[in-house]
């Protein structure tokens, strides 16, 4: 069991990161307004393309999605428990197929990887082939959308950058908003 | 408060996004976010994320904690209000994933729910209709 309904809660508790605390503890950046765009996810192409393409195509580089329940021929996910490396405090597991799979809602973040390409990082709920509810830390590059167009709702980010790099204080490389550069 | 009003006019504002780092409350972080970008009330508009253990609300007036870490916030929706005494609020209700992908849902209590690794938040000013006169702050 890794949960329990108690009367009274227990004190939250910190984990102690293996970098050096960082004192700016929200790192915000903020727009005049946000564009939308209703996308549909194209049945037969991985979450990865389906978000990344059609964005990239209209001009999209920085947004946040919504994405509706739809069906997936392939849904793999993963999941964080402790690192036993020590490195960080959690290390993603090996992927976990949940078969022809229903996601049941999520949201994704679209940024830039530390290479420069586009970054899709999503979380969602998920029903597996076996009808079980699941959820965790979904592997887009290896999703593929089922028979019928998924929607999303797309909040476009424009004026700054959510950009991929090293955070010393967890140890991992993580997506942080950045002001545009000349260069981006 | 009692707030008897049904249908709430208005329109939708600036927009921000967030990485908040570890040990910090969910709640009280996105609170925070609007007051550092100066939004009165707001909804999300995307939001993921990973908490140390997550802490929800049960129907009985208890909470039920589920244990980390980490545990993944796989859906979350929600939105930040002004109070009567300027305070804001933030009332967000979620999905959570185990360590084993296992998932729990319901409201997150404020000041239980540490961030683990980083919270990506995307907010959207929310602009009421009667904020645009003499209330608006």
């Amino acid at each position: 069991m890794r949960q329990a309904e108690t009367p009274n809660r227990a004190r939250p508790r910190l984990l102690i990161h293996p970098g050096r605390f960082n004192p700016v503890r929200i790192n915000s950046l903020g727009a005049p307004t946000a564009r939308h765009v209703r996308l549909s996810l194209a049945p037969g192409c991985t979450l990865y393309e389906a978000i990344v393409k059609p964005l990239a195509g209209i001009g999209i580089r920085n947004a946040s999605l919504t994405i509706l329940g739809g069906a997936f021929d392939v849904l793999s996910y993963c999941v964080a428990p402790p690192d036993p490396s020590g490195q960080a405090v959690i290390a993603y597991t090996a992927p976990i197929d949940a078969g022809t799979a229903y996601m049941v809602f999520g949201n994704a973040t679209l940024g830039r990887s530390l290479k420069g390409e586009p970054l899709v990082h999503c979380h969602a709920t998920l029903r597996t082939a076996a009808g079980e509810l699941r959820g965790g830390h979904i592997l887009t590059e290896d999703c593929v959308i089922g028979p019928q167009p998924i929607s999303a709702l797309v909040t476009s980010l424009e004026g700054f950058n959510l950009q991929q790099a090293y955070d010393p204080e967890t140890n991992i490389p993580l997506l942080q908003p950045r002001k545009e550069q000349a260069d981006d | 408060m009692t707030d008897r009003t049904i249908v709430e006019s208005g329109s939708m504002g600036r927009v921000a996004y967030a990485r908040i780092a570890p040990n910090e409350d969910l709640v009280h972080a996105v609170e925070k976010l609007c007051l550092a970008e100066g939004f009165r009330n707001a909804f999300v508009r995307g939001a993921l994320g990973s908490l140390v253990d997550a802490c929800l609300e049960t129907a009985g007036g208890g909470v039920r904690q589920v244990q980390g870490p980490a545990v993944e916030i796989v859906s979350l929706a929600g939105e930040v209000r002004a109070q009567p005494d300027g305070s804001l609020r933030a009332s967000l209700s979620g999905v959570v994933a185990d360590t084993e992908g296992k998932v729990y849902g319901g409201p997150f209590v404020a000041g239980a729910n540490p961030i683990c690794m980083t919270f990506e938040v995307t907010l959207e000013e929310w602009l009421p209709a009667q904020m645009d006169t003499a209330t608006a702050a």
